[in-house]
């Protein structure tokens, strides 16, 4: 009976790790296609927190003030999912109405556009080496970054 | 001391031509984003606007050189921001005329308030404080005849050399409130028509000061959509004698009073405007006082496929029957129907063929017109 009742609980064993490894993979994609753009900045960034209307002024090129710091908007252009979120979450306008926007406000103010970035990676370090910068990201593409912190969720994929 | 006009001209031109290589470099410097540096952080901006345009007119085109009608335009503008310091900058060439549309250095006082000194537009205008020369940016091929510029028989001085001062402040959550002033020299009288202080042949001699601005109101600060008041005051002297003899006057005050609306909602743009001008013509012995009110209003719809329709009307009152209109703006439109239809192609491309039917104090004239127009890269 003991070794009976051995067998079983190795099967048992088994068949819970399978499964266990089968609903690990299985979650881990809704995860990862469920993740989060947040807005974020250095850890030494002197801002905490942005409204609507600062957010969509800065990735606009417009002037943003927080704690008497100009703030640097550095936008993200890593993946297609992103850039779509950026446009509807972030900005609140269409791709075409933004760049027409910000040509606009070229001609009109002498703005320049925020710079772009299509490398999270290089992002993330110009982001850790200006406190005044703020960008965002997917949570999970900082997450074990220590240079960064998050400001605002903005969005979900 | 010695140095040529065209020397000063070569010298102006250089300087410029620096300016606008510093701003490529800083680009491209920038392309790499290998330096963010806190507290500086340094951006630039360069932009081709560029046009082709054909065109069939029904009565011969204007003897004058119109640039309006310019079968290519290109408009180079650079724009250095560094901190609160701002470097701005727009040259127009054409086959008709090349020009140092705008050149300002500005510094940022308080966030979105900046103060400029240099050449610029003067912000009483609706049309051209919205699209400038950027062709690209208005959806028409043709501007409103009481928007041209001076040297396409404008009427009314667009550019000054002075300050201004922009200003938008916030009112309430998401609304907004833009405050402009600008006051430097102004315009002259010339055979030609106005003609503007040329920052690369600077004569101020018999140049006076004028003095312009706008207060609109913004239902979304970060928006478009706008509506406002206008005024501006000229003291424009006649230079040339023949002119002066035509108008009875060696000097020309003007006084300019308007209200305008860029509209937006949903799929339709509306863009408005209504001057009431206003002009003392005096001379040795002689004194007159003049005016006339001009307006326009376009309407846009945006269409599936990227294409917008449009549609303008011009109208004027008592603007034939003034002196300084006939004399040194013949080609003036009193009245204009105007349809149009664009299509908005690739990444900020856009081709667009327009009909027009104009009445003005010369004639009566049909127009049609294709363009091409572009911002690059």
């Amino acid at each position: 009976m003991e070794c009976g009742t051995a067998v079983i609980g190795k099967r048992s064993i088994r068949r819970f790790a399978a499964l266990v490894g089968v609903l690990l993979l299985y979650g881990a994609r809704p995860a990862a296609a469920a993740d989060h753009l947040v807005l974020i900045a250095s850890v030494n960034a002197p801002v905490s927190s942005l409204n609507s209307l600062e957010i969509q002024k800065l990735f606009l090129g417009l002037t943003v003030v927080t704690n008497g710091i100009d703030l640097h908007p550095l936008r993200n252009e890593s993946d297609e999912a992103m850039r779509q979120l950026f446009y509807q979450d972030v900005v609140s306008m269409s791709e075409p109405v933004y760049e027409r926007r910000l040509l606009a406000l070229t001609l009109q103010q002498g703005r320049t556009a925020p710079p772009v970035y299509r490398d999270t990676r290089a992002l993330l370090n110009a982001l850790a080496a200006d406190p005044h910068a703020v960008s965002y990201a997917w949570a999970s593409d900082i997450a074990r970054d220590g240079r960064v912190r998050i400001l605002k969720l903005l969005g979900r994929e | 001391m010695g140095m040529t006009k065209y020397a000063r001209r070569r010298a102006v031109v250089a300087i410029l031509a620096g300016l606008l290589c510093a701003g490529v470099a800083y680009a491209d410097d920038m392309d790499g984003y290998d330096h963010v540096h806190a507290g500086s952080h340094p951006s630039s901006e360069f932009v081709l606007f560029a046009s082709l345009e054909g065109h069939e007119f029904s009565a011969p085109a204007s003897a004058n050189q119109l640039n309006e009608d310019a079968n290519a335009i290109g408009d180079a503008v650079f724009a250095i921001n560094r901190g609160r310091f701002r470097l701005f900058g727009e040259y127009q060439l054409s086959d008709e005329e090349h020009d140092l549309e705008r050149f300002q250095v500005g510094m940022e006082v308080v966030p979105d308030t900046v103060v400029w000194i240099g050449r610029f537009h003067q912000p009483a205008s609706a049309w051209n404080t919205e699209h400038h020369h950027g062709r690209y940016l208005q959806t028409a091929i043709t501007r409103p005849s009481i928007e041209l510029w001076e040297d396409e028989q404008g009427t009314i001085p667009q550019h000054l050399s002075g300050m201004l001062v922009d200003s938008r402040r916030p009112l309430g959550a998401n609304a907004g409130i833009q405050l402009a002033l600008g006051v430097g020299l102004g315009t002259v009288i010339e055979s030609t028509g106005l003609s503007e202080f040329d920052l690369l042949d600077p004569h101020t001699n018999g140049r006076r000061m004028s003095y312009t601005g706008r207060i609109a109101f913004l239902p979304d600060y970060v928006g478009t959509s706008n509506l406002g008041l206008l005024f501006a005051h000229s003291d424009m002297p006649v230079r040339d004698a023949p002119t002066a003899a035509l108008l009875r006057a060696t000097d020309v005050r003007q006084d300019l009073y308007g209200a305008y609306t860029d509209w937006n909602h949903g799929p339709w743009q509306l863009h408005a405007a209504i001057y009431d001008v206003s002009m003392d013509l005096e001379g040795p012995g002689a004194f007159h006082s003049e005016s006339f009110v001009a307006g326009y209003a376009q309407l846009e719809r945006q269409l599936p496929h990227r294409l917008t329709a449009y549609a303008r009307e011009e109208n004027s009152s008592d603007a034939g029957s003034s002196v300084y209109v006939r004399v040194n703006h013949p080609d003036f439109q009193l009245r204009r129907a105007t349809l149009g239809l664009r299509w908005d192609f690739h990444r900020r491309q856009a081709l667009t063929a327009e009909w027009a039917r104009g009445v003005s104090v010369r004639e009566n004239q049909d127009a049609i017109r294709l363009q091409w127009s572009a911002a690059l890269p």
